[in-house]
């Protein structure tokens, strides 16, 4: 934590609209840990006009005294690891955590007060069908949460399950299907299908992630983590002990693009926001209208195939394909 | 020993000079992989030509030959040699291709020379090149040498070649040579023996200047360098010369000989071999196989056996990418010259653009200068379907026409075809007795005919067949060596035209008929080769955001249909403040994979997929 507030000193003063403790498994700092770090925070930056402060956590770690530290040190939104309300499940991925407990993390942050709950699910788990995954999502609605993220599982390299491929892992087709059926699930429950892999109810969007894909600044302070400020994108090592050492000089990847590639990078994350979509107008008076004419050409050729529909001054990634976003926005890059 | 001077230098039309009497003009002939270019390597080492530090086969300098293990171009090398009896004497070894499809050039190389050593392998005996080759030196006159190579082989079977070198070539097997091209053994004995039995060049010094130019490379500063041999006259800087196949007149820059490397030499004279240089740039001015004369002397005979290159094969390249087309003209420009043999034009496809046919002299040649173009000139190519020439008889009312066409897609409409006629080829095919059976199935399901069957002895079977080349050039030597677990060879050439019930087979990617995909096929397997071709291209093609049917048809018949399903996810995962730069690289990455592939319509199909057009192979 020291080195965290050695690193923080670095942007003293400097004032933030929202914060998110996350990255590895905050809930492991426990009460004290969160209590202090978060004083620590706000004595060295302006913290007076955060409006929304996240704390991400693990089922099995949190307790009622760690959620009243956090909610008095000032964190308002919580966001909850459950991945799936399947113990079988959750075991062939190897949590530690069953339903039992995930769901019971989520009473306890209701109950200790938190107004603003998060749940992350992952889709594609090894045995998952409609039937197992309608039955969480609507576990989990039950439960009055404010909003849900929903994953495609992605077997890392080098991982146990890479190694040992389960046969009954649903494919890609297969996905699609669930994952239409989830976004018709949350939208007869209320929630909004905001940005593609995030659902919530009206008002309760994580302003945090919003801030991301409308190409917004960030600090990022900790092994690993990112930032983007003045025009530029750098990330610290992750090297934990590298990072105790020497906080401030753990800086790779500094990354400065060209208008028009910022500008590009940034519609394809604006184009994530399914109902926000993108302001053509507003693009090219923050980057120039010279440097967003290329791109503008290809948003034209686009929606002309009709993979993004151009409404009300704004462009939007057709609903339709959604799950296909990647074939679609890879189109506006380079020349 | 002879006595300085043969018998006919005493007849003075024929004046033997001392050193024309000390050359052997000679070269090694042989069925593939029999130790031709390995004998050549010891016999350079032990004339002291070359020291080969390692086990690099010499003549064979370019990479892809020696990963195919073949030559493709013919090379010689002069070889200075002390006989045993203390003569000095100078050897031209030509190098020769082994292939069947480059028979012209073996001819020609074989024209060069005095002598051939027919090398066959111990341990696999008289083959079916061994015998074309044969043939072509017999044709051509040589004093042929028989030798049986790889002796140090515990498999060898001496007698047993002995008695086919006999029995099927007609040669004296009981006086063959036993060498061992690998450890060095008798090799000693081989060149006594090429002095001794090779005929010195006859020549007649009051002749005006004739030569054979029977092979030739591209060198960028002295442009086509023709590779001569001088069979009366003689070549000197400064001499002013005729091509006689194209009138052209050229100045001597230099002469010289190959050691395998250029020497330059004050003179070439006649029965040397050697190379000269005469600036010459146009490919179209000098052809393999062509006479050199002196302008002096118009009339000059020609060396008989010239003939223009007969392509066999053809097929259409394309560049993947539009604007790198006139790349790909600057690179065929180059590479014809290094090659005479391959012929090309102009080409447009309404499905893939801009392009070339290319003529082939068979599969082989097809596919090294594919591999070729791609490695030296570094293009990304797509290459379509093979196609031999057809005789297309067409009828429009009282109108009847012949026309010969080498790309389906140029085919008439089918109610004004008469009559298609394909190319036949006479094949000859040597297998051993336990493959017999698979490789009658194979030649029966490839549309042969058995002509003949017999036995050269107890191991195997000679079949004569007789195949249309359209079979043959789809992948059949391939299969055959796989039927055959390698042990099978075979030869072939082209006898003349027959008709067949053939269909041209149309091919359309989502609707687009795709032109340059036609291909040729006979009617009865045309629906199970389409219903496989399909079946594969739809497994190459990647899925787009739109559902892709692919379709073979005949005429305006569908015969095959596969669809490609549209993708329906791509990767859906976080996307946060850590993710932005490397989402947006890997967006970047499949942007860059996309390049590689060619826009058919609207549909982008890989290289691969035009690859495997090309080999049209079986199920595996």
């Amino acid at each position: 934590m020291q080195a965290l507030s050695i690193e923080a000193e670095k942007y003293s003063g400097t004032a933030f609209q929202t914060l998110y403790l996350g990255g590895g498994t905050p809930s492991l700092l426990q009460a004290r840990g969160v209590k202090i770090l978060l004083s620590e925070l706000s004595s060295i930056f302006d913290l007076s006009h955060i409006t929304e402060a996240t704390f991400e956590a693990n089922p099995e770690s949190l307790t009622p005294a760690l959620l009243e530290s956090a909610l008095s040190a000032g964190l308002n939104r919580i966001s909850i690891g459950v991945q799936s309300l399947a113990d079988c499940e959750l075991e062939r991925v190897g949590r530690i955590h069953n339903a039992e407990q995930a769901l019971q993390a989520l009473e306890k942050a209701s109950k200790a007060g938190f107004k603003n709950i998060s749940a992350d699910v992952i889709l594609g788990l090894p045995g998952q069908n409609w039937s197992s995954l309608q039955t969480t999502l609507s576990r989990l609605i039950n439960l009055s949460l404010q909003h849900i993220s929903v994953y495609c599982l992605s077997v890392e390299p080098h991982t146990p399950l890479a190694s040992n491929l389960p046969a009954d892992l649903p494919g890609e087709d297969a996905q699609a299907n669930l994952f239409e059926m989830v976004i018709k699930l949350l939208a007869e429950a209320g929630f909004l299908h905001y940005e593609i892999s995030n659902f919530a109810r009206p008002g309760y969007e994580c302003q945090h992630n919003l801030n991301y894909w409308r190409g917004g600044e960030y600090l990022g302070l900790g092994p690993a983590a990112a930032s983007h400020l003045k025009g530029k994108r750098f990330k610290n090592h992750s090297d934990l002990e590298a990072y105790i050492i020497n906080p401030t000089g753990q800086l790779e990847e500094v990354e400065e693009l060209a208008a028009p590639d910022k500008a590009a990078e940034e519609v394809i994350t604006r184009l994530r926001l399914l109902n926000e979509g993108l302001d053509i107008v507003a693009l090219s008076e923050k980057f120039g209208t010279v440097n967003i004419k290329a791109l503008s050409d290809k948003l034209d050729r686009l929606t002309q195939k009709g993979y993004i529909k151009h409404e009300g001054g704004r462009f939007r990634l057709a609903a339709e394909y959604a799950l296909v976003s990647n074939s679609i926005l890879f189109q506006l890059l380079g020349d | 020993m002879m006595p300085f001077g043969f018998p006919c230098c005493k007849s003075t039309s024929m004046l033997i000079s001392e050193e024309m009497n000390n050359i052997r003009n000679f070269c090694i002939i042989a069925h593939i992989d029999h130790g031709k270019s390995t004998l050549a390597d010891r016999i350079l080492e032990l004339t002291g030509v070359l020291h080969t530090t390692d086990n690099k086969q010499v003549l064979d300098s370019m990479d892809l030959e020696r990963e195919r293990g073949i030559t493709i171009k013919a090379k010689s090398v002069r070889i200075p040699y002390k006989s045993n009896n203390g003569r000095d004497f100078i050897l031209n070894l030509i190098d020769t291709p082994g292939h069947v499809d480059f028979n012209y050039e073996v001819s020609r190389s074989l024209q060069a020379c005095e002598g051939a050593i027919l090398l066959v392998d111990a341990t696999q005996g008289v083959e079916a090149q061994t015998i074309a080759n044969a043939y072509l030196a017999v044709e051509a006159g040589l004093e042929i040498i028989p030798v049986i190579n790889k002796i140090d082989l515990p498999n060898a079977m001496i007698e047993d070649c002995r008695s086919q070198i006999q029995d099927m070539l007609g040669l004296s097997g009981k006086d063959a040579l036993l060498v061992s091209g690998k450890s060095g053994d008798g090799v000693a004995e081989l060149l006594e023996a090429v002095v001794e039995r090779v005929p010195p060049p006859k020549t007649d010094d009051n002749a005006p200047l004739r030569c054979l130019v029977f092979d030739s490379y591209y060198d960028s500063y002295r442009g086509i360098i023709p590779h001569v041999r001088v069979f009366s006259g003689s070549l000197s800087k400064g001499i002013k010369i005729m091509l006689k196949s194209t009138g052209k007149n050229f100045e001597v820059d230099e002469v010289g000989y190959f050691t395998p490397a250029l020497v330059p030499s004050a003179r070439l004279t006649a029965g040397e071999v050697g190379y000269l240089g005469a600036i010459i740039r146009e490919v179209g001015d000098i052809h393999v196989g062509d006479t050199i004369i002196s302008p002096d002397f118009p009339d000059t005979p020609a060396v008989p056996g010239f003939r223009k290159v007969l392509p066999m094969v053809f097929c259409g390249i394309y560049p993947i990418s539009t604007n790198d087309y006139p790349k790909l003209t600057l690179a065929l420009e180059k590479y014809q010259l290094n090659d005479s043999s391959i012929v090309y034009e102009k080409e447009t496809s309404a499905a893939l653009g801009h392009g070339y046919r290319l003529g082939f002299l068979g599969m082989l040649h097809m596919d090294i200068t594919i591999e070729r173009l791609k490695r030296e000139y570094g293009q990304d190519l797509i290459a379509t379907m093979p196609s031999v020439i057809y005789k297309v008889i067409t009828r429009k009312g009282e109108k009847s026409e012949e026309i010969y066409i080498d790309n389906p897609s140029r085919f008439p409409e089918p109610n004004f075809i008469e009559r298609i006629e394909e190319p036949i080829v006479a094949t000859r095919i040597f297998v051993p007795n336990d493959y017999i059976g698979a490789v009658m199935d194979l030649s029966e399901k490839n549309r042969g005919t058995l002509k003949n069957m017999e036995h050269p002895d107890t191991r195997r079977a000679l079949l004569t067949y007789e195949f249309p080349l359209a079979e043959i050039i789809t992948g059949y030597y391939d299969r055959l060596k796989s039927v055959s677990r390698g042990y099978a060879s075979m030869d072939y050439e082209f006898t003349g035209y027959k008709p067949g019930p053939l269909v041209k087979v149309d091919i359309l990617v989502k609707d687009n008929q795709v032109d340059a995909l036609s291909y040729i096929s006979d009617r009865d397997s045309s629906v199970g080769k389409a219903r496989n071709l399909i079946h594969k291209l739809r497994k190459l093609i990647p899925r787009h955001l739109f559902s892709i049917p692919l379709q073979a048809a005949i005429g305006g018949k569908i015969i095959a249909r596969e669809d490609i399903a549209p993708i329906r996810k791509d990767v859906i995962a976080k996307c946060y403040g850590g993710d932005i730069s490397r989402k947006r690289k890997l967006l970047e990455k499949q942007k860059e994979g996309k390049k590689r592939m060619k826009m058919v319509g609207s549909v982008e199909v890989p290289q691969e997929a035009f690859l495997l057009l090309l080999k049209m192979e079986d199920e595996e």
